[in-house]
């Protein structure tokens, strides 16, 4: 008996040891890789979870077999876990090599030496900005230091559903052309049909957190915004401002024309669902809403009163500052082969986001139909907190919360938005 | 005082069976939603005026979350994980409630302050130095390195010695007398009068580590080394929420966890019950 | 009759008049393993995260040893005074309704009644089940728009337009609801076991001397539970005061923090803003919290105790 409890013992003992060295040899260190023969392996992390997806997939799968120099391994995660993710690791050196983020991220892990410029990884041996989008490529710069390769490059349009415009008494074809229009449609496509005070049909879906920018396009079409345009100085107290936010909060919630408090995902099931008739969003919804059997129109948004303008969005590629040597050749091999003009003509196609080089004809474009539309009027495109230190601190501390604050009635925007308007401000000055 | 009186009696039964009955349905409505979802085709699942039944059934969900889940390999990841850390925290976590509830030494008092204060820490505050620690070790996306920080735990040492003080000591001291040592005692005598609270500990150990999300999700970097619920966060697209898969897959995340209290629960709220937590 | 066996863990018996050594000895070793994984995986890490609160690290970048800075700045960061209320308004809530309703439950199953293992069951499912996949579900039956549980509870007449989980003065309620309903099962288990070992002949003698049901209770039940209320509260006032899972998944703290608790806003803090230094002193502060309120409970618990 006593043999049997210490046999036992040490057999449970080992069974631990064993399974504890079974795995052991599995973990991956980060920095160099061996210099000797075998191809050089790229840790890539990135957050395309949608309908993409399987375009990423299928570019990253022809380049591991179109050579044999540079293999990349991909992890697919959403995006928050890849952030949660990506900070304890990229800290103990166990990270990716590559990381692709939206270009508004770059900027703080830049800052704290995470990422490295890529500034030779561009030009004519490597990846010809020339052929690129120009404000994708410009989206990455930090302190006047370039450290992404464009991944993506969109902009936001605005999605309407005709049927909805119909029952509404709207011509279908003609989405709404500016502020006034755009109201007044929104308030025919609100619906109360139960009169409890609650819409059953929504007029506009809008996010007011955790969402790709929606409010900053309706600042910018009044000639405000929350930062200025070179991420110096805080514009949330700007009358421009202040006006635009006033007028839609207004249309919200006093013609209830859309509901408060959506994150950017409810927004995208609300339209989904059909219980909003417009909104403006990026080309990763196309399949999402054509599998809802919606029958929508993809137009530029409504031209405000002082501007023609849109949110021009990209992810871009971003280097982790371990990675050097080989393995940022070989990074630079994969950008230059993501923005050749056969992998982009592929992107396109598969994922109908626009390409990223400006030099595909319309006939190489003509594979998907959303690739062409969202490609146009980039040149009327800016991009949200580019080149601001801390996104996370301005967007989602401080300017959400203000916003949501003006929408829940909880105090006078010009008293919220001020005192907004002066913390982002000691933000950006801390920064500097 | 109330009559014998038998309509009365009759009636009082009623009344408590069918509250008792309301509550169990109200606690267990969310899960019974959770099924009932998981098996809507996904039009239905967002149509308007929502209803708790499904109108046509599909088994779609559950064959979309096993093409793109890999499903037994999460499953299997996670009962290695949650079965050796159950049954390494248990021996471990039984040996110190062993010391702290029936041996004298000195400093006894210290260590179980010691215990009480990490009991009372979150877990958020050790993540990233314990993270720089596991990747120092290079147990980055290992199972050691998932379970070793797991080994024991202040809750389990808490529950049992609080326990183990409540177990009469005449049959030890008597062992004691005839000179057995005290491994001996620990694991002939002792332990086998603690299989009720051990039980009770080995479903919460269990049932926490099944569970648990962001350690998994932290520690692991692909599907070798993933969870079943590290898995399902990964399920959950930004853009794209199909709620349909997701009310699938977690049913499949929660469904052994429930399977194995079913299992176990006589035994488990009899450990509690003559034993218990006191 | 047993030979005795220097066995793994015990010392062999060299010294039998030093029994008190040897029983130490024999202590120590039994908590060697423990104290070794808890030592390098926990109290390191620990101590670690307490020094690192007396510096400006960032993860990335090296630490900066800043002294009482971060702590001096906790006192005056509004953030850190909204999730202080927060956590209190939260556990001061969640505590005493999950005990008394826990209490309740226990009492009304204690007693002989048709299908009781069933509500048993179904009282405690909820313990076992993961609250970060439940609170999925609990998000999806209060959205306003396709929820079941909104639907339902807007044809009594309870309609919030927004949504509880975005109505700013509905949120907290609701997350609150949620982290009732996956705990008290656990503390009803643990008021059964108390119930349970009550002599019954106690409650004989109360009926011999004509005492109703409140009386018993009162002088009986009561008093006698004063273990298991005291441990009870204090288990759950430290679990509530660490509430996260279910405030992550369905609000995340929103709208504009109105829900943002102590531990949510140190992932926010560390996880989000990379201010690791900061975020540790907010833990360290919740810490402190954590042990001033359960030594204040244990304080007043063992004033009032009473044993039979």
């Amino acid at each position: 008996m006593r043999l049997r409890s210490r046999t036992w013992l040490v057999t449970m003992t080992a069974a631990i040891a064993l399974m504890s060295t079974a795995c052991a040899g599995q973990g991956q260190g980060g920095g160099d890789a061996g210099g000797s023969g075998g191809p050089v392996t790229l840790k890539f992390w990135n957050g395309f979870t949608g309908p993409d997806r399987a375009a990423v997939e299928g570019i990253v799968s022809k380049f591991n077999s179109s050579q044999d120099k540079v293999k990349i391994e991909m992890e697919i995660m959403p995006w928050d876990v890849f952030f949660d993710k990506l900070l304890p690791s990229l800290g103990s050196g166990t990270g990716p090599d590559i990381a692709a983020m939206d270009t508004a991220q770059i900027p703080q892990y830049a800052a704290r030496n995470v990422f490295q410029p890529l500034d030779d990884l561009y030009g004519p041996q490597g990846i010809d900005e020339n052929v690129l989008v120009r404000s994708a490529v410009d989206a990455t710069v930090f302190k006047g230091k370039r450290y992404g390769v464009p991944m993506n490059f969109t902009t936001l349009k605005l999605y309407w559903n005709k049927d909805m415009f119909r029952e509404a008494g709207l011509d279908p074809d003609k989405p709404p052309a500016d502020w006034d229009e755009f109201g007044d449609y929104a308030r025919k496509l609100t619906k109360d049909t139960d009169g409890d005070g609650k819409p059953e049909q929504y007029g506009l879906a809008i996010a007011d957190h955790a969402t790709i920018a929606m409010w900053p396009i309706l600042f910018w079409q009044n000639g405000g915004g929350v930062v200025s345009e070179d991420g110096r100085t805080a514009m949330l107290d700007d009358p421009a401002t202040i006006e635009a936010a006033r007028h839609w909060a207004g249309l919200i919630t006093k013609d209830k024309i859309a509901p408060v408090g959506l994150s950017g995902a409810d927004a995208d099931k609300l339209f989904q669902s059909k219980k909003a008739a417009m909104e403006i969003v990026g080309p990763w919804m196309t399949t999402g809403f054509e599998q809802a059997g919606i029958d929508f129109g993809i137009a530029m948004p409504p031209a405000g009163p002082k501007a023609r303008v849109t949110l021009g969005t990209s992810v871009a590629f971003t280097l982790s500052s371990r990675a050097t040597g080989q393995k940022k050749q070989a990074a630079r091999d994969f950008f230059a082969y993501w923005n050749s003009k056969e992998s982009q003509a592929y992107w396109s196609a598969n994922s109908g986001f626009p390409p990223n080089r400006t030099d595909l004809t319309a006939d190489e474009l003509k594979g998907n139909p959303y690739s062409a539309l969202f490609g146009q009027d980039a040149d009327k495109s800016r991009f949200y907190l580019a080149g601001v230190q801390e996104f996370q601190k301005v967007n989602e501390t401080l300017f959400e919360p203000a916003l949501q604050r003006v929408l829940n009635g909880k105090g006078d925007i010009e008293q919220v938005f001020g005192q907004a308007d002066k913390e982002i401000q000691a933000v950006l000055d801390n920064a500097q | 005082m109330p009559q014998d009186n038998r309509a009365l009696r009759l009636t009082w039964r009623l009344l408590t069976a069918a509250t008792g009955l309301a509550i169990a349905l109200a606690m267990l409505f969310p899960l019974v939603w959770m099924v009932a979802t998981s098996f809507k085709p996904e039009p239905e699942i967002v149509s308007f005026p929502p209803r708790l039944l499904p109108e046509t059934f599909t088994l779609d969900n559950y064959i979309g979350v096993w093409e793109r889940l890999p499903f037994t390999r999460l499953f299997l990841n996670t009962v290695v994980f949650a079965g050796a850390v159950t049954v390494c925290s248990l021996l471990l976590d039984s040996m110190t409630a062993y010391a702290l509830a029936r041996l004298r030494f000195r400093g006894k008092g210290a260590v179980f302050v010691l215990v009480l204060v990490l009991l009372m820490v979150p877990f958020q505050v050790t993540l990233i130095p314990l993270y720089d620690l596991l990747a120092g070790l290079g147990w980055i996306n290992t199972f050691q390195g998932l379970i070793v920080p797991r080994l024991t735990n202040a809750f389990g040492i808490f529950f049992l010695r609080q326990f183990l003080l409540s177990i009469p000591r005449d049959l030890e001291d008597a062992a004691r007398v005839d000179g057995a040592s005290e491994w001996r005692i620990y694991w002939r005598i002792v332990m086998p009068l603690a299989v009720p609270a051990l039980l009770t500990l080995g479903l919460f150990h269990f049932m926490y580590n099944w569970n648990d999300l962001l350690w998994p999700l932290i520690i692991s970097q692909d599907t070798s080394r993933q969870t079943l619920p590290a898995g399902l966060a990964l399920f959950m697209g930004q853009h794209v929420v199909e709620y349909g898969p997701l009310m699938a897959a977690s049913v499949l995340t929660l469904l052994p966890v429930v399977v194995f209290f079913i299992i176990i629960q006589r035994r488990f709220v009899a450990g509690v019950a003559t034993t218990g937590i006191r | 009759m047993t030979t005795s066996v220097p066995a793994a863990g015990g010392a062999p018996r060299r010294r039998p008049g030093s029994a008190g050594r040897r029983q130490a000895r024999a202590a120590w070793l039994f908590m060697l393993p423990t104290m070794a994984v808890l030592g390098v995986f926990v109290v390191w890490p620990m101590l670690q995260a307490l020094y690192l609160s007396f510096t400006d690290y960032e993860v990335f970048t090296p630490a900066r040893w800043i002294g009482l800075e971060n702590y001096r700045a906790l006192l005056s960061d509004p953030a850190f005074g909204n999730a202080l209320v927060n956590t209190l308004y939260y556990a001061a809530v969640t505590t005493p309704v999950s005990v008394a309703l826990a209490l309740g439950l226990a009492l009304l199953l204690n007693r002989r009644m048709p299908l009781r293992g069933f509500v048993r069951t179904a009282v405690f499912v909820p313990v076992v089940i993961s609250l970060a996949v439940v609170a999925i579900a609990w998000s999806f039956l209060l959205d306003p728009n396709i929820g079941l549980l909104s639907h339902w509870l807007s044809q009594i007449g309870i309609v919030s337009e927004q949504g509880w989980l975005r109505d700013p003065s509905l949120a907290m309620p609701a997350v609150m609801i949620v982290g009732i309903w996956k705990n008290v099962g656990f503390y009803m288990v643990m008021y059964l076991a108390g119930l349970q070992s009550i002599p019954t002949a106690l409650y004989e003698a109360a009926r011999v001397d004509g005492a109703g049901p409140w009386p018993r209770f009162r002088r009986i039940t009561w008093p006698l539970l004063a273990n298991q209320t005291m441990l009870i509260v204090i288990l759950a006032a430290i679990a509530t005061l660490q509430a996260f899972d279910q405030i992550f998944v369905m609000t995340h703290g929103g709208p504009f923090f109105r829900t943002e608790t102590l531990v949510m806003m140190t992932y926010r803090i560390g996880f989000k803003e990379f201010q690791f230094g900061y975020a540790a002193a907010i833990s360290w502060a919740l810490v402190l919290l954590i042990f001033v309120l359960s030594m204040l409970q244990v304080a007043y618990f063992r004033k009032r105790s009473v044993t039979y």
